[in-house]
C-alpha cells in the first residue's frame, strides 16, 4: 500500500462566472522515502492540489470527485476532528517563507512548541523545550535567536524555522509548497539540500511544489507536470528529464538548458493560460502547442503509457 | 477640422467611460441592502426638510420658532391641530421637527463640505510636497485631532459669547479636517509613485497642475466618502451643543427641541416630545453612516470578496 | 528595555502637543473681546484679594511675562479662583477629576472589550444570524444621539422601573451613615454609575465591534492563519490565539484616535446624569461665565485625553512586537 494515493482528483472553485476547474482528473502515488515534484506555471493547480490533501482549500473551493488515500484511509471522508489530528502530526506542510506564514505577534520558538503541545499535550514543558532546541539546532538557527519574533528573521531563517516546525512531530508525509521562492540563490541551495537530506534521513514521503523544473529535478524522485489543472506528464525523474513527451514539458525543459548538459530543441510558444471556467473537452495546452491539430481541442484526453513508470496526457503522442 | 473632431470624440468617450463607472458603482451599491435602507431614510429626511416650508404658510401659528397656538399655554399631546403635540409654550412640535431636518442638512453638509475641502487640500499638499511642509501640516493635524471638538466649541462660546449657526458650522469644520487629510495624504503618497505622475512631471507639468489635474481626480472619491462620515459628526456636534444650551437661539434644531423637553421638566410626561427629535438625529446619522459604508464597498474592491482566495 | 524608549519618545511628543494647546488657550483668552483681567478676577472679590491675585497671575505685567506666569502657574496648580464656587479652581478640579477618570476609563475599557469580544464572534459567524444581529445592533447603538440615549435610559430604568438612581454619584443616606463601610460605599457608587456607564458603553462599543469584525475577517485571510490550520490547531485556538491578537491591533489604534471623541460623550453623559465630573464642570462654567474654571477644566480634560493616548500607544506597542523593537 502506497503512503499517499491520489485517485482521479478534480477540484473546483466557485466564482462569479461559474465553477473554475482548477484541477481535473489527477492521479499519482507517493511512497515512503520517495518524493514527487509537481511543476507548472502559476494557476496550474499545483498549490490547490497541496491544499486539498490537507483539506485546507479556501471556502469557495471544493473537491468535485476523486479520492485521497493516506495509508489506505480516504482523507476526504474523515470528519473535521479526525482530519485535524492528521494535520501536521502525519502530514506537515512547508509554506513559502515569503508568505506571512509565521504569526507576527508570537515568538518563533513558541510557534514551534505549539505543534508539540497541540498534538502531544501530555509532553512535559521541559521536554518540549529540549525538543524545540534540538529542532533549531537541526535546521541551523542559533539558540540565541529562538525566542525572537518573526520580523527579526531573514527570509532564510524564517524558512528554516518553518522546516523546524514541520519536523517537530516526525510526520510521515510532507508537502513543500515553493519553499525556496523569494530566497537568494545560495540560501535556496542550502534549503534544498536540507530538505532532501531530511526527507531521506527520516524516510518521509514528500511532495515538492515548484514552478521551477530545475529545482524539482535536483530534489525529487518523481516528477509530475501540471498544465491548466491536468497532470500532463508524470513519471520517474530520469524518464521525464531524458525523454520528455508532452510538448509543455519540453517547453519547460527548453528554458532549463543545462539539464545533463544538453539542450532540448523546442521553441517557446506564446499564449495565455487556458480558460478554466469554460474548459474545452480536449487538451488545454492546445492554443500554445505547435503540434496541435484541430482534433486536439475537442477529443477527450487519454493517458498514454510510455513505460510502466511514465505516462503522458496527449493524444498526439500516441 | 479632423483633430477637433477627434477631440470631441475623445471627450465623448471619456464621458461615456465615466458614466459607465458610475453605473458599475451603482450596481455594486444596489447589492448592499443596508446601503439601500440608508438611501431611503435619507430621502425621507430630504422630503422633511423640503416640507418644512409648508406649515408656516398654512397658519402663522405653525412657525417653528415664533408661532404660538393662542389657545394653548402648556405642552399638549398629539391632536389633529398639532400632529405631534405642542411644546411648553404652545409651539407646534411637528413644524419644529421639519425645520430641524433643514437645520441638520445645512449644518451637516456645509460643515462637512468645508472640512473635506480643507482636509483634501492639506492632505494632498502634505503628501505631495513632503519634507517640512508635510511635517508641519501633519503635526498640526495631530494636535487638532486630540482636541475634543465639542469642548473646544464650548470654550469658544464662553470666550466669544453666543455663537450663531454659521460660526458653529465653521468651527466644526476647522476641527474636523485632520482625519480626512491623513487618509488623503496616504493616498497621495501612493499615487506619487505611480508612473503617470512621473510622466506628467517629465512632460513639464507644474506642481499645481500635477496636484489638481492628476492627483485630485484620484483622491476625490475618497474625500467624497469621508464627507458622509463628517456630515454625521457635524450634525451630532451641533445637536449636542444645542442640547447643552449653546445652540444658535435663532434656529430650531433637533438638539434644541431635546434641550427644551429636558429643561422644562416635561421629560417624563411628554414622550411625544422626547422621542421624535432623538429618533430623527439618530436616524439621520445612521442613514449617512450606512451610505458611507456602502460607498466604501464600491470604492474598495477588497471588501467585496470577503473570505475569497484563489 | 525597548518599550521604555518608545514610551519616553511618545511622552515627549505628547508633552509638546500639550504645550501647544496650553499656548493656544493663552492666546484665545487674550484675543477674545472684553477685558482679560476681568476674566480671571471674580466680580465679588474684595479689592485686596483681587490685587493679590492679579500680581500672582502676573496680569499687570507685559504679555510675555504673563505667559511665563501662566505656564508656571499651570504646573504649580494655581488656576485662580472659581467665580461660582468662590474657591481655588484647583480644589474644585481636584474633587471632580477622579470622578471623571473613573467613568471615562471604565467606559472606554468596557466598550473596547465588548467590541473586541463581540466583533470576534460576529466575524467568526460571518453571514449567520448572530453576525447580522450584532452588526445591526452595533450600527444602531453607534449612531444613536448620546444625550437622547441617556434620557431614554433614565426614563426607562430610572423613572419607569426605578432600578437605578437618575442623578449624582452617591446617596447621602449611605455616605452620611457612619456604619456604612467601604464596601457599602463602593456598591452605592457602582449603583449610580451603571446608567452613565451603560450609555457610554452602548454608544461606543459599536464602532469597535465593526472595526474588530472587519479586521478579523482580514486577518483570517492571512497566511499565518492557514499555517495555524495546517498545524492542526483547534478552531478555538486559531481564533483566540492566532487571529484575534492581530485583529485587535486596529481596534487599539481606533480607541486611541477616538479618545477625544469619547471625552465629548463623557461630558454630555456627566451633564445629563449630574455626575460630578470635570466635563460637567466645564459645561457649567461656560454657562456661568466662570472663566478660570472653564480654562482649567479644558486644560485638564486635554491632559486626560493625552495621557490616555500615551497609555493606548504603550498598550499597542506591548501587543505588537513589530513596534516595540
Amino acid at each position: 500500500m502506497a503512503l499517499l494515493e491520489v485517485e482521479d482528483l478534480s477540484i473546483g472553485y466557485q466564482t462569479d462566472q461559474g465553477i473554475l476547474h482548477a484541477v481535473e482528473g489527477v492521479s499519482f502515488t507517493v511512497d515512503r522515502g520517495r518524493s514527487l515534484g509537481l511543476v507548472g506555471e502559476s494557476g496550474c493547480g499545483k498549490t490547490t492540489l497541496g491544499m486539498a490533501i490537507l483539506r485546507l482549500l479556501p471556502q469557495n473551493g471544493m473537491v468535485l470527485k476523486g479520492r485521497i488515500l493516506f495509508e489506505g484511509r480516504n482523507l476526504l471522508e474523515l470528519d473535521a476532528e479526525a482530519m485535524r489530528r492528521i494535520r501536521w502530526k502525519e502530514i506537515a506542510i512547508i509554506f513559502q517563507a515569503a508568505m506571512n506564514a509565521l504569526n507576527p505577534v508570537h515568538r518563533v520558538a513558541d510557534q514551534v512548541a505549539e505543534v508539540i503541545l497541540t498534538h502531544e499535550p501530555e509532553t512535559p514543558r521541559e521536554v518540549v523545550r529540549v525538543r524545540v532546541e534540538a529542532l533549531f539546532d537541526q535546521v541551523g538557527i542559533p539558540r540565541s535567536r529562538m525566542w525572537d519574533y518573526p520580523h527579526h528573521y531573514s527570509g532564510g531563517m524564517k524558512q528554516r524555522a518553518i522546516i523546524a516546525m514541520a519536523l517537530a512531530l516526525n510526520p510521515k508525509f510532507m508537502i513543500a509548497d515553493e519553499p525556496t521562492t523569494a530566497l537568494d540563490v545560495i540560501v535556496q541551495d542550502q534549503i534544498l539540500k536540507e530538505a532532501k537530506r531530511i526527507q531521506e534521513a527520516f524516510d518521509i514521503g514528500m511532495i515538492y511544489i515548484s514552478h521551477d523544473i530545475a529545482v524539482v529535478a535536483e530534489v525529487c524522485h518523481d516528477i509530475g507536470v501540471l498544465y491548466g489543472g491536468h497532470l500532463v506528464e508524470y513519471g520517474d525523474r530520469e524518464s521525464v528529464l531524458d525523454t520528455p513527451l508532452h510538448p509543455y514539458t519540453r517547453m519547460l525543459l527548453a528554458s532549463f538548458l543545462t539539464v545533463k548538459g544538453k539542450a532540448a530543441k523546442v521553441s517557446q510558444a506564446p499564449g495565455d493560460s487556458p480558460d478554466l471556467v469554460h474548459p474545452e473537452p480536449g487538451c488545454r495546452f492546445y492554443e500554445r502547442c505547435r503540434y496541435a491539430k484541430a482534433a486536439c481541442r475537442l477529443e477527450p484526453l487519454r493517458y498514454v503509457a510510455a513505460s510502466p513508470t511514465h505516462r503522458v496526457l496527449c493524444n498526439r503522442c500516441a | 477640422m479632423p483633430s477637433r473632431k477627434k477631440k470631441i470624440l475623445e471627450e465623448r468617450s471619456r464621458r461615456w467611460r465615466r458614466m459607465e463607472r458610475w453605473a458599475q458603482g451603482w450596481a455594486i451599491y444596489k447589492k448592499n441592502f443596508l446601503g439601500r435602507i440608508g438611501l431611503v431614510l435619507l430621502s425621507i429626511f430630504v422630503l422633511m426638510a423640503l416640507a418644512s416650508f409648508i406649515p408656516p404658510l398654512v397658519d402663522p401659528m405653525y412657525k417653528p420658532m415664533s408661532g404660538v397656538d393662542p389657545e394653548i399655554t402648556a405642552s399638549t399631546g398629539p391632536s389633529f391641530r398639532h400632529w405631534l403635540g405642542t411644546d411648553f409654550m404652545g409651539r407646534d412640535l411637528f413644524s419644529q421637527l421639519l425645520a430641524g431636518a433643514r437645520v441638520a442638512f445645512t449644518v451637516g453638509i456645509a460643515s462637512a463640505f468645508v472640512s473635506i475641502v480643507l482636509g483634501t487640500l492639506i492632505g494632498m499638499t502634505a503628501g505631495y510636497m513632503g519634507g517640512w511642509t508635510d511635517t508641519l501640516l501633519m503635526r498640526t493635524a495631530d494636535i487638532i485631532m486630540v482636541m475634543p471638538t465639542l469642548l473646544v466649541v464650548l470654550i469658544l462660546a464662553a470666550l466669544f459669547g453666543q455663537l450663531n449657526i454659521w460660526s458653529i458650522v465653521l468651527i466644526i469644520a476647522l476641527f474636523r479636517w485632520p482625519g480626512v487629510s491623513r487618509v488623503i495624504r496616504a493616498q497621495t503618497l501612493t499615487l506619487k509613485e505611480r508612473p503617470f505622475i512621473d510622466a506628467a512631471r517629465v512632460a513639464g507639468a507644474s506642481h499645481l497642475r500635477i496636484l489638481f489635474r492628476h492627483i485630485m481626480p484620484n483622491v476625490l472619491p475618497l474625500s467624497f466618502l469621508y464627507m458622509t462620515f463628517r456630515v454625521t459628526a457635524a450634525i451630532n456636534i451641533e445637536a449636542a451643543l444645542a442640547f447643552l444650551g449653546f445652540g444658535d437661539p435663532g434656529t430650531v434644531s433637533w438638539g434644541m427641541m431635546l434641550q427644551w423637553v429636558w429643561k422644562t421638566g416635561y421629560m417624563f410626561k411628554a414622550p411625544y416630545w422626547l422621542l421624535p427629535p432623538g429618533i430623527c438625529i439618530s436616524l439621520i446619522t445612521l442613514s449617512f453612516y450606512l451610505l458611507g459604508r456602502a460607498m466604501d464597498e464600491v470604492l474598495d474592491p477588497r471588501l467585496r470578496k470577503e473570505g475569497e482566495r484563489y | 528595555m525597548e518599550l521604555w524608549r518608545y514610551a519616553r519618545q511618545r511622552l515627549f511628543q505628547i508633552g509638546i502637543i500639550f504645550f501647544v494647546i496650553l499656548t493656544i488657550l493663552f492666546i484665545l483668552f487674550r484675543i477674545a473681546p472684553g477685558d482679560p483681567v476681568s476674566r480671571m478676577i471674580g466680580p465679588e472679590m474684595t479689592t485686596e484679594d483681587a490685587a493679590h491675585l492679579i500680581s500672582q497671575l502676573g496680569l499687570d505685567r507685559p504679555l510675555w511675562v504673563q505667559y511665563v506666569y501662566y505656564v508656571k502657574n499651570f504646573f504649580s496648580g494655581n488656576f485662580g479662583h472659581s467665580f461660582h464656587y468662590g474657591r481655588p479652581v484647583i480644589e474644585v478640579i481636584g474633587d471632580r477629576l477622579p470622578n471623571t477618570m473613573l467613568l471615562f476609563t471604565t467606559s472606554v475599557m468596557i466598550s473596547a472589550l465588548m467590541g473586541v469580544f463581540l466583533g470576534k464572534i460576529a466575524a467568526w459567524r460571518k453571514g449567520e444570524k448572530t453576525d447580522t444581529v450584532m452588526t445591526l445592533l452595533a450600527l444602531v447603538t453607534h449612531t444613536v444621539f448620546l444625550p437622547w440615549m441617556a434620557l431614554i435610559l433614565i426614563w426607562i430604568f430610572g423613572y419607569r422601573l426605578g432600578w437605578f438612581p437618575i442623578n449624582g454619584m452617591i446617596s447621602e443616606e449611605v455616605w452620611l451613615n457612619p456604619t456604612s463601610g467601604f464596601f457599602a460605599k463602593s456598591v452605592d457608587v457602582a449603583h449610580h454609575m451603571i446608567l452613565p456607564l451603560l450609555t457610554l458603553s452602548l454608544i461606543y462599543f459599536g464602532s469597535y465591534l465593526l472595526i474588530m469584525r472587519s479586521a478579523m475577517l482580514e486577518t483570517l485571510k492571512e497566511d499565518y492563519i492557514l499555517t495555524a490550520r495546517a498545524k492542526g490547531l483547534t478552531e478555538k485556538v486559531i481564533r483566540n490565539k492566532h487571529a484575534s491578537p492581530n485583529a485587535a491591533l486596529p481596534v487599539v489604534t481606533s480607541v486611541g484616535l477616538s479618545l477625544a471623541f469619547s471625552i465629548n460623550g463623557g461630558a454630555l453623559t456627566e451633564t445629563v446624569f449630574s455626575w460630578p465630573g470635570i466635563g460637567r464642570e466645564l459645561v457649567f462654567s461656560v454657562s456661568n461665565n466662570d472663566y478660570p474654571l472653564a480654562q482649567a477644566a479644558f486644560l485638564l480634560i486635554s491632559a486626560v485625553v493625552l495621557v490616555s493616548n500615551l497609555v493606548v500607544d504603550i498598550l499597542y506597542a506591548y501587543l505588537d512586537p513589530r513596534i516595540r523593537y
